[in-house]
C-alpha cells in the first residue's frame, strides 16, 4: 500500500506542471527540496509535505521554471540552479535569493539541468535546451557559453552524467533523433549508434559504477527502455513486455553493482526492478492515470521504505513513503 | 625534331633527376630536420627566399632540371610525391626516400639481368604484405587533446602548435572543420565559431545591423533558400507578403543576384518596422558547389532551395519553401546560421552519406570539397590564426599548421603505427620470410630491395640528426635480438635522447595512414618507373615575344 501525502497548494491546477524536482544530499535531516512548476520555483522545507514559493524577489508574477538542480555540497555551498527561459538562475543560500544569468540570445528554452559530481572543486554546470542544445558554465553558473560542436540535434530533451566525470569527462544527451556522448566535458560530442526510430529519448540513467561495467540505461518515448552495457556502443530493450509507453524518468540505485535496482517513471505507474531491467513489478500507480506523471525523485535511494516524490501534471507533487 | 633515349642512358638520366629531388627532400625527414630554401619566382627585394621544411612543397617547387632525362626522372617522382601530399598532406620525405632505395636497387638488378616486369610485379606483392604487416601494427590512439598534442607533436615538432592543434581536433573531431589563417599577432591564437558558415557575401551595406563590426544578425529568421537572379522588384513583393501574413519578423533572402532596385525596395521595407530583411549572395563558386551549398543549407535549415534551372520562380514560394534557424549572420565575406531548425534525422543521415562518399572518393579535390561540406554541417568551426615575426615566418608556420591538421585527420580515422621508421624496419622479417620461400631470381631479387629500402626512413632520420646510421642500425638489431625484454616492442632511435628505446612506449609514433600511403605510393611508383625503357623527348617550342 502507499499513500499520496499533501497535494501542494494548486495556482492553477488544469495548466501547472511539475517539470523537475531536485532534493537536497541531506534530505533525511534537512528536508530539503525544490520543485521546477511552470507556475514558478517551489521549496520544501519538510520533505515535500507543505511547498512555498521559493522565488518572489522577482515582481513579475508567476516565473515558469523548467528544471531545478541542487549542488552534490549543498550542505555547505548552499547552491541551487533553476533554468527559466532564457536565463538561469542561481542561488547561493539554499534558495532565498536569486541572481540572474542570461544564456543567450534568442532566450533558450531550458529543460534539464546537469551538476558536476565534483562541483565543490571544478563548478561546472551544463544545461540542456529545447532548440539551442548544450550550453555550460565553468564558474558556477555566473556566465554561460553554448558547447554544441557535432550535437546534430539541438533538442535537448535530457542529459546525464558520468560518476566519474572528473576523470572520464563523459556526458550523455538524450534528444529528438537519438542520443549523443561527450567525451571531453562537452567540449564536442559524436553520435551514438542508436537505432532513430528508438528516439526521442526522454530520459536517461547512468550506472554509478559506469568507470567499471559502462552500463546507461535510456527511456524513449514510444520504444521503452533500452540498456547498453558498453557505453552506448550497443542497446538492449529490457522490460519490453512491461514497459511499453514513454519512459519520463529513470532512477538506478547508489550500489547499483551490488544490487541493481532500476526505477523508471511512466506517466501513469512507478515499475522498479531488481535485477538491473530485466523483470519489473509495479511499484505505485493508483489514482495516477488522472494526473499523468512528469518527474521523480529518490532522495534516500530505492529502497522499500524510502521516500519517493513524484511531479504531475496539473502541478501536483505526491510523497510516497511507504511501499 | 624528337629525340629517342634508349638504355642505359634511360636508366642514368632518370636517375639523376631523381636523386635530385630526393637529395632537396631527404633533409627535411626526422624531428631534427632542416630546411630548404628556395628562390622566389617573382623576385622581392622585401621578402627573402621560401623557407620550406615538406617534402611535397619542395618538390612542388622543383619545376624543371636543365638535364631533360635527368628531368623526366624527377618530374616522375615530383608527381608521385604532389599525388601524395594531396591525398594525405604529409609522408613525402619518406616515401621519397623509399622511392629512391627501390628504384637505385631495382635499377641494378635490371641491368645485371633482371626483369623489370617480373620485378615489378614481385615489388607489388611484397608491398601488399607490408601493408598487411602495417594493418597488424596499428595502435588506435588515446582520446583526448593531450594524446591528440603529443601525436601533432611527432608530425610538426612545434610544441605550441601541437597543444592548440591537440585541443582543436579534441573538439571538431575527424570531419570537423578547421580554417588556417596567417595571423595579425606574434603567436598562435584560436577562435571556435559555433553553427555553419559559407563564404559569401552580404549583398548591400545598408543591410548591417551592427555598423561597428560591418556585420548584420537575425534572430529567429525565416531562410528563402535559392540561386535566382532576383532583378525585378516585384517579384519579391510576393514573397514579403507571405512573410508578413505569417507574422515573420526576420527574412534572409539567398540569392545568386539582387538588383539595386530589388535591394531599394527591402530596404523601404523594413523601415521604421520591426520587420528585418538581407539579402545575401548564394555561396558557391562553381554550379556543383552552389548545388551542393543549397542543398547543406537546406538540410540545415529545412525548407526548400528553389533552384533557378528548375524553373523555380519567387512567385511560386510557399510558406514550407522556407528554412528556418535561431540565428543567422552576414558580413561581407562570410553567411553563417546557427541552430537551424531543418530536421536532426535528416541532417544525420546527409551526413552519413557525405561520409560514405569521402570514404570512397579517390580524387584528392572530391575528398577535400567532401570534407569541407562535412565540416560546415558538424555544428561548429575552428579557426586557428598563426602569426609570427615575419612574413616568411609566418607563411612557413601556416603551412606546419596545414599539414599537421591533415596528419591527425588521418590519425583520427586510421590511427598510429610506433615512428621514426620503427614500423618499417619491424616489415623485414615478413621480406625475409617471402624471401626464405623462394628461389625464383629476380622475385628473391624484389624481396631483397624491399627489405633494404625498409631501412631507408630510419637511417635517414638518423643521419639528419648527426648520427652514424650503420652504428645505430647495429645497435637496434642487438637490441632488439639479445636485451628485449618486451619481444612486441619496436625498437628504433630517439634521435632527441640519443637512444634506442621502444618508440611506441617512448611515444614516438607515425600517422598510419601517412605512413601506409607513402609506402604504396613509394614502392608502386619506383616499380612502374622501373619499367621505363625508353625516353622521348619533343622538341620544344621556341617561344617568340614579339608581336606579329
Amino acid at each position: 500500500m502507499s499513500k499520496m501525502e499533501n497535494q501542494t497548494e494548486e495556482i492553477s491546477p488544469m495548466q501547472d506542471i511539475v517539470f523537475s524536482l531536485a532534493t537536497s544530499p541531506n534530505f533525511a535531516l534537512d528536508g530539503i527540496c525544490f520543485a521546477a512548476r511552470q507556475s514558478g520555483l517551489y521549496r520544501s522545507k519538510d520533505g515535500g509535505r507543505t511547498w512555498h514559493s521559493a522565488c518572489d524577489q522577482f515582481n513579475s508574477g508567476p516565473l515558469p521554471t523548467t528544471a531545478v538542480i541542487v549542488s552534490p555540497a549543498f550542505e555547505t555551498d548552499k547552491s541551487v540552479f533553476a533554468g527559466v527561459a532564457g536565463s538561469m538562475l542561481r542561488s547561493l543560500d539554499g534558495g532565498q535569493t536569486w541572481q540572474v544569468a542570461m544564456l543567450g540570445s534568442p532566450p533558450p528554452q531550458v529543460s534539464t539541468l546537469v551538476i558536476s559530481p565534483d562541483f565543490i572543486d571544478d563548478g561546472l554546470l551544463w544545461v540542456g535546451t529545447l532548440e539551442d542544445g548544450v550550453f555550460c558554465s565553468q564558474d558556477r553558473g555566473c556566465r554561460w557559453a553554448a558547447w554544441n560542436f557535432g550535437l546534430l540535434d539541438l533538442n535537448i530533451l535530457c542529459m546525464a552524467a558520468s560518476p566519474d566525470l572528473a576523470r572520464d569527462e563523459t556526458l550523455f544527451v538524450g534528444t529528438e533523433s537519438g542520443i549523443f556522448r561527450s567525451t571531453n566535458g562537452g567540449r564536442a560530442w559524436r553520435e551514438i549508434d542508436l537505432d532513430p526510430e528508438l528516439a526521442p529519448v526522454l530520459s536517461m540513467a547512468v550506472s554509478p559504477d559506469y568507470a567499471k561495467d559502462g552500463v546507461l540505461f535510456a527511456g524513449t518515448e514510444s520504444c521503452g527502455l533500452m540498456r547498453s552495457s558498453d557505453r552506448g556502443g550497443t542497446w538492449q530493450r529490457v522490460g519490453a513486455e512491461t514497459i511499453t509507453e514513454a519512459v519520463n524518468a529513470i532512477l538506478l540505485s547508489r550500489e547499483f553493482h551490488a544490487k541493481p535496482d532500476v526505477l523508471v517513471l511512466l506517466s501513469d505507474t512507478v515499475l522498479i526492478s531488481h535485477d538491473g531491467g530485466q523483470s519489473w513489478s509495479r511499484l505505485h500507480s493508483s489514482g495516477w492515470s488522472e494526473y499523468g506523471a512528469t518527474c521523480v525523485a529518490a532522495p534516500d535511494g530505492l529502497s522499500p521504505d524510502a521516500t519517493l516524490l513524484v511531479g504531475f501534471m496539473g502541478g501536483h507533487i505526491a510523497r510516497i513513503n511507504e511501499r | 625534331m624528337q629525340r629517342v633515349v634508349f638504355q642505359p642512358a634511360t636508366y642514368q638520366g632518370m636517375q639523376q633527376g631523381i636523386n635530385q629531388i630526393v637529395a632537396a627532400v631527404r633533409p627535411t625527414l626526422g624531428p631534427r630536420a632542416r630546411l630548404v630554401a628556395i628562390d622566389r619566382i617573382v623576385a622581392n627585394k622585401d621578402t627573402g627566399p621560401e623557407l620550406l621544411g615538406n617534402g611535397g612543397t619542395i618538390a612542388r617547387r622543383i619545376i624543371q632540371l636543365p638535364n631533360r632525362d635527368g628531368d623526366m626522372g624527377a618530374m616522375f617522382l615530383r608527381g608521385m610525391l604532389c599525388e601524395l601530399q594531396d591525398q594525405v598532406g604529409d609522408g613525402t620525405a619518406t616515401a621519397a626516400v623509399l622511392f629512391q632505395m627501390v628504384f637505385d636497387q631495382g635499377v641494378r638488378h635490371s641491368v645485371s639481368g633482371g626483369n623489370a616486369m617480373r620485378l615489378r610485379n614481385y615489388l607489388e606483392r611484397g608491398m601488399c604484405i607490408i601493408l598487411e604487416e602495417l594493418n597488424g601494427m596499428t595502435l588506435r590512439p588515446k582520446q583526448g587533446k593531450e594524446e591528440l598534442a603529443k601525436i601533432a607533436e611527432a608530425i610538426c615538432y612545434d610544441p605550441p602548435l601541437s597543444k592548440m592543434l591537440g585541443e582543436i581536433f579534441d573538439i571538431i573531431g575527424e570531419y570537423g572543420r578547421l580554417e588556417v589563417r596567417a595571423g595579425s599577432s606574434r603567436g598562435l591564437e584560436r577562435e571556435y565559431v559555433t553553427g555553419s558558415y559559407w563564404e559569401s557575401s552580404l549583398l548591400s551595406r545598408y543591410m548591417f545591423t551592427d555598423q561597428a563590426r560591418q556585420r548584420a544578425e537575425l534572430e529567429n529568421v525565416a531562410i528563402l533558400i535559392s540561386d535566382l537572379d532576383l532583378q525585378d522588384p516585384d517579384d519579391l513583393v510576393f514573397l514579403l507578403t507571405l512573410a508578413k501574413q505569417a507574422d515573420i519578423q526576420s527574412l534572409v533572402i539567398m540569392a545568386r543576384n539582387v538588383s539595386d532596385r530589388a535591394i531599394g525596395m527591402l530596404l523601404a521595407n523594413q523601415k521604421d518596422s520591426q520587420f528585418r530583411v538581407v539579402a545575401v549572395k548564394a555561396p558557391g563558386a562553381t554550379v556543383d558547389d552552389a548545388s551542393a551549398a543549397l542543398g547543406d543549407v537546406s538540410v540545415l535549415a529545412g525548407g526548400r532551395p528553389l533552384v533557378a534551372a528548375a524553373g523555380d520562380t519567387l512567385r511560386r514560394v510557399k510558406l514550407e519553401d522556407l528554412g528556418h534557424a535561431r540565428q543567422a549572420w552576414a558580413d561581407l565575406s562570410y553567411f553563417g546560421i546557427v541552430a537551424g531548425k531543418g530536421n536532426p534525422r535528416a541532417l544525420r543521415a546527409h551526413l552519413a552519406t557525405l561520409r560514405a562518399a569521402h570514404r570512397n572518393a579517390e580524387d584528392p579535390d572530391v575528398r577535400r570539397r567532401l570534407q569541407q561540406r562535412l565540416g560546415r554541417l558538424m555544428g561548429g568551426s575552428a579557426i586557428l590564426s598563426v602569426g609570427g615575426a615575419t612574413e616568411t615566418e609566418i607563411a612557413v608556420r601556416q603551412k606546419l599548421a596545414e599539414h599537421t591538421a591533415d596528419a591527425l585527420r588521418g590519425v583520427v580515422r586510421e590511427g598510429l603505427l610506433p615512428g621514426g621508421g620503427a614500423a618499417l624496419l619491424a616489415c623485414r622479417p615478413a621480406m625475409q620470410r617471402l624471401l626464405d620461400g623462394t628461389i625464383d631470381e629476380d622475385e628473391r631479387a624484389a624481396y631483397r630491395i624491399l627489405s633494404r629500402a625498409l631501412e631507408e626512413p630510419l637511417r635517414t632520420i638518423v643521419t639528419n640528426a648527426g648520427y652514424d646510421a650503420a652504428d645505430v642500425m647495429a645497435e637496434i638489431r642487438q637490441v632488439g635480438a639479445s636485451g628485449s625484454p618486451n619481444p612486441s616492442a619496436f625498437y628504433g632511435f630517439d634521435v632527441i635522447s640519443g637512444q634506442v628505446v621502444d618508440m611506441v612506449r617512448a611515444g614516438i609514433l607515425d600517422v598510419a595512414s601517412v605512413q601506409k600511403a607513402a609506402v604504396r605510393s613509394a614502392i608502386a611508383s619506383a616499380a612502374l618507373a622501373l619499367t621505363i625503357d625508353v625516353l622521348v623527348h619533343h622538341k620544344k617550342p621556341k617561344l617568340d615575344l614579339t608581336p606579329q
